[in-house]
């Protein structure tokens, strides 16, 4: 029975029953305004402030903003950042999809490799960024495959440039089972008489994949595309482990600034500040994709 | 024939993981995770698990409007509010101890929102029966909401366990001393001081046992966990 057809007199709360239902969910709104409530509004002050430890604190205005337009070293963390989106995010996608598609069909030991591929979504990044430091070193299997193939075998992690490839290699093979899996889940609503059916009219692959799958496939793309995105401004477990934002800054994203300013400048109101441009990003991100599912249906 | 002992690399191997067993330090790290994992994982279940159930079944006051703040701070990225909870709890005297460590991620909106949806889609007549029977609210938690929701709790509880076993941020900032560190950001930290790469390691791979055992034994809830909540562990 829904709300509206109870009589008038039923819809006022039962004292009793709503007195106890708030006490159950007291401690859960006691701790979300301590500890979300709370520090959101907070962040978006303090962004307006100087406040750091053993100072008074003021109302500095957009001063903050002004110095991030002004922090050579915030764009480029900026550019940096959207640099590694860019790549992450495709490539994740693609090795998600190529990866479901391969495993889709059940096979000896499909199974196995279903599990395989999923085991870099629970390993900490911590442990990959340690594992991946020894691979991307000086005489690491990664440099001197490198070596073998032609390439310069020098260490991918101490240059400026091959640095940002390797921190998303190591980003994408901890992301791709999560896409793969999501994706694992809609290619079994993939109708099996369509695609059979475009079999026995001569179809090709490609064309099945194409006119089949891909549709069915789409809003699980764009899903894992905003999510991946979301997570790729948001790397630092393994930029601190494996380079420590180097070398010479070429590897210093948004949230490594952010944790530089708050915990070894203790330069909170300008952490604050960047907090506050990796909320504009994010909410960006959410926007394009309300209006983009907005226009597709 | 006698092998050359290069061919046998155990002693090499076993030193390494006698230097990080022996280093003490590593010790003390499992038990921080293992503290910091389990007692959120409790807390998160219980309190998201009261407040998810009011959510669903109860009527009052303030309801729509409570629940739906929550859900919105699932747009607000974590790292917006990290400096504010730090400085909130560092003034509360919380820095290197287990409360602040484990206080703050017991507000855990992803896990109310789960929780009421699968409290939501169960029937009104298994609560409805129970209090005609002049069941008190507490019974009707323990002995009603709680095995009825026993599927929630094991993949959730696996979710938010693996997402404290691998914490890295949090724990950095709040575990600053050596012996309140966890596994991950004890092993950062011997990864930045040039501990020998084969100790680092060897650290690694116990850090990594655990969870990967885990994995074996419940792949199920480890993948449901993860694709349901949609964030890395």
């Amino acid at each position: 029975m829904s709300v509206d057809t109870l009589p008038k007199a039923r819809q006022r709360y039962r004292w009793r029953e709503a007195r106890i239902a708030l006490l159950f969910v007291l401690p859960c709104l006691l701790l979300f305004i301590a500890f979300r409530f709370g520090p959101a509004v907070a962040g978006g002050v303090l962004s307006f402030t100087d406040y750091t430890i053993g100072a008074d604190t003021n109302w500095i205005g957009l001063e903050n903003l002004r110095r991030l337009n002004e922090d050579p070293l915030f764009w480029r963390a900026l550019r940096t950042t959207l640099t590694i989106a860019l790549l992450a995010v495709p490539l994740s996608i693609l090795m998600s999809l190529g990866m479901a598609l391969l495993v889709r069909r059940a096979f000896r030991g499909s199974k196995l490799f279903r599990s395989i591929f999923f085991l870099p979504v629970i390993t900490s990044l911590v442990l990959a960024g340690i594992v991946f430091t020894w691979i991307f070193s000086e005489g690491g299997p990664w440099t001197s495959v490198m070596g073998w193939l032609g390439f310069a075998d020098r260490a991918w992690l101490s240059d400026t440039t091959l640095v940002i490839p390797a921190i998303v290699i190591v980003a994408v093979w901890g992301r791709f089972g999560f896409g793969m899996l999501i994706l694992l889940a809609r290619l079994q609503d993939v109708p099996r008489e369509l695609e059979e059916a475009a079999l026995a009219d001569g179809a090709g692959a490609w064309q099945r994949f194409r006119y089949i799958i891909l549709p069915e496939l789409k809003p699980a793309l764009f899903f894992l595309a905003v999510i991946e995105t979301t997570f790729s401004f948001q790397i630092f477990d393994t930029v601190y482990v494996m380079t420590g934002g180097g070398p010479a800054n070429s590897s210093y994203v948004l949230v490594y600034q952010l944790y530089d300013q708050a915990f070894r400048y203790f330069d909170f109101g300008y952490a604050s500040a960047i907090g506050l441009a990796l909320f504009v990003m994010t909410f960006i991100v959410a926007m394009i994709q309300r209006l983009t599912l907005g226009r597709e249906r | 024939m006698i092998l050359p002992d290069s061919l046998i690399p155990w002693n090499l191997s076993m030193e390494a993981y006698d230097r990080v067993i022996g280093a003490r330090s590593l010790l003390r790290w499992t038990l921080n995770t293992v503290i910091y994992s389990v007692v959120s994982v409790v807390g998160v279940l219980f309190f998201s698990s009261l407040a998810g159930y009011a959510f669903a079944k109860k009527r009052f006051p303030g309801k729509e409007v409570m629940f739906w703040s929550f859900i919105a701070m699932l747009m607000v990225p974590y790292h917006i509010t990290v400096v504010p909870v730090f400085i909130l709890i560092s003034n509360a005297g919380g820095v290197n101890s287990y409360w602040g460590l484990i206080l703050p991620t017991l507000a855990n909106a992803q896990a109310v929102f789960l929780m009421r949806q699968f409290i939501k889609s169960l029937p009104d007549e298994l609560f409805e029966a129970a209090t005609v029977d002049g069941c008190s609210e507490w019974r009707m938690y323990v002995s009603i909401v709680v095995p009825l929701i026993k599927p929630i709790l094991a993949t959730l509880g696996v979710f938010v366990f693996l997402w404290h076993w691998n914490d890295f941020l949090w724990p950095l900032i709040i575990g600053q001393s050596n012996d309140m560190r966890t596994l991950t950001t004890g092993l950062a930290s011997m990864n930045a001081e040039n501990v020998p790469l084969n100790v680092v390691l060897a650290g690694s791979v116990v850090a990594f046992v655990p969870i990967f055992m885990a994995y074996l034994i419940g792949q199920r809830y480890f993948k449901e966990g993860v694709t349901m909540s949609g964030i890395k562990g």
